[in-house]
């Protein structure tokens, strides 16, 4: 069965990009526009992976990881964050909150995301 | 004194009372002795008259110096009152003798509270607290030699410049001066232009990714075969894509610069190894170019210094960087190291194009290129320089360079090392 990963970004174009890319390499990919829709499609699918952007309206990136941390069925699924910023402040608490990577849209290339993808959880 | 009176009495002929100098005085007296007998009491009388007039022209005198002096003083007081800076002046003890109103202001005290008191003591009060800090943290002590200046955020949108120099007279120290001048206007001008180009520089970043993605995916055939015309300008629209992205995160380094937030975490590291692993990116470029690289290995281990690993690689990147750009093919690009007293020196040489001499003085400000390099290659910010010299400064660091056009550039810097 494939496996489920949950993207959750607010902008169209890169949502069309990595949902394509992802589906190539057979994932289910699942999406949500906003933190919020996030965490439900989250409790609702239980996806193997997340890959997360920070900056979105509702909820951002650190109160989705922050909420994911008070529930235990959630607690567990392994982070990527994808964002437009990296600043050594926010990958640190990232980092503490638990995210298992970070990429920089503007430094990776979508083939980079699937090999961190691959590396976290397999084919 | 008699010469002041006399001075000061000549200059009033037209006073009505009748005036007389001491000089004059004395001469009437050796007059007076030849004076016959019987007129003796007249002229003693009109003796003592003279002289009381010219004692009382000689306190009058003194009177009007007096009064031309506190007016003088008064005048001073006043514009020292009214000046648009604070003022502070402590004494040879370091006693506060003097503050005006709006160095109260600033500081938010009151001068019956404070006036007098020593440094020490004031030190302990909350509001004194940082200045005095500030002040005491001279080279020397609290020896003032020179004129100081540094910047102070006192409070919430109040930001200052703090002046001190040494009030000398006669080459004796009569204590320092201390001029608080308000510059928060000029800080949050700053501040709103730095945020302007944070802002545009994520902002933009944004669609740049997009960008870069969707033609990365063309590229690599995920949506479908592409012919070689459209893959070779597609190649060529991502690396242009690639290089307003290394523009806009250049810009966002300057702005962390300017924040004062360019430093994290420093790490102790060895240089050698962070210069090693920077080099390797250049590998295919100076194949290229076929130029003679020399990486001289130091032989043993250098003393570790402590840095921020990524903003280190970045300087040690465009030092390199510029090195291998602006040398012609087939020139020479060396890497070495040096350790002398507590620090650890880098040395990059090339036989470029150089730095013509009277350009050589802007070489590290912002947006600045040689006219030569720019008629050789027209990308470039002219931010790495820049970028690269306040990298190696919040480390404490030194940089520096010898060049000379048509012959090759030296680029040097020195960080301390963790003893």
């Amino acid at each position: 069965m494939a496996k489920k990963i949950l993207l959750i970004e607010d902008e169209e174009i890169m949502l069309n990009l990595l949902q394509r890319k992802l589906t190539q390499e057979n994932y289910e990919v699942l999406i949500a526009r906003d933190g919020q829709e996030g965490l439900e499609v989250m409790e609702k699918e239980l996806p193997d992976l997340v890959l997360l952007d920070i900056i979105m309206p509702k909820k951002g990136g650190f109160e989705v990881m922050e909420e994911m941390g008070k529930i235990p069925k959630l607690k567990n699924i392994p982070v990527i964050i994808v964002s437009n910023s990296g600043q050594p402040v926010e990958l640190d608490r990232a980092r503490k909150l638990g995210a298992k990577d970070w990429l920089i849209k503007t430094e990776f290339d979508p083939q980079e995301v699937i090999d961190k993808v691959v590396k976290q959880i397999g084919k | 004194m008699n010469k002041k009176s006399d001075m000061n009495s000549g200059k009033r002929k037209n006073n009505k009372k009748e005036r007389v100098t001491p000089k004059e005085f004395s001469e009437k007296k050796l007059n007076f002795t030849k004076i016959t007998e019987g007129k003796k009491e007249r002229t003693e009388e009109e003796e003592l008259k003279q002289a009381r007039n010219a004692l009382l022209n000689i306190l009058e005198d003194t009177e009007e110096a007096r009064k031309i002096a506190v007016e003088e003083r008064n005048k001073t007081l006043t514009i020292i009152q009214n000046f648009a800076d604070g003022i502070l002046v402590f004494d040879e003890k370091n006693n506060l003798e003097l503050i005006n109103p709006l160095a109260e202001e600033f500081l938010g005290v009151k001068k019956e509270e404070i006036i007098q008191k020593n440094i020490s003591e004031l030190s302990e009060t909350p509001k004194f607290k940082h200045l005095i800090k500030l002040l005491d943290s001279f080279p020397e002590g609290k020896a003032i030699k020179s004129i100081f200046r540094e910047e102070l955020p006192l409070r919430e949108n109040l930001f200052l410049e703090i002046t001190t120099l040494p009030l000398i007279m006669e080459s004796n120290l009569k204590g320092t001066l201390t001029i608080l001048h308000n510059v928060t206007r000029e800080k949050n001008i700053e501040k709103m232009k730095t945020e302007f180009v944070s802002i545009s520089a994520h902002q933009l970043r944004t669609p740049l990714s997009a960008v870069k993605w969707t033609i990365r995916m063309i590229l690599d055939g995920d949506v479908g075969e592409i012919s070689n015309e459209q893959r070779d300008l597609l190649q060529k629209t991502y690396l242009s894509n690639e290089r307003m992205i290394n523009l806009i995160n250049d810009l966002l380094n300057v702005t962390r610069i300017e924040e004062g937030k360019l430093l994290y975490e420093p790490k102790l590291a060895q240089l050698e190894d962070i210069v090693w692993s920077v080099a390797g990116n250049f590998k295919q470029e100076i194949k290229r170019k076929k130029i003679d690289f020399k990486f001289k290995k130091p032989s043993q281990a250098l003393p570790k210094v402590k840095v921020d690993q990524e903003k280190i690689k970045l300087a040690v990147e465009n030092l390199i960087d510029n090195a291998i750009r602006y040398t012609f093919p087939k020139g020479k690009v060396e890497i070495s190291f040096r350790c002398p007293d507590k620090v650890i020196e880098f040395k990059v040489k090339d036989s470029g194009v150089g730095i013509p001499k009277d350009k050589q003085e802007r070489i590290f400000t912002k947006f600045f290129r040689g006219p030569n390099v720019i008629r050789m290659e027209t990308e470039g910010t002219g931010l790495g320089l820049y970028t690269t010299k306040n990298i190696i400064e919040a480390h404490k660091g030194k940089i520096w360079f010898e060049s000379e056009e048509g012959k090759g550039t030296t680029f040097y810097f020195a960080l301390p090392t963790e003893e």
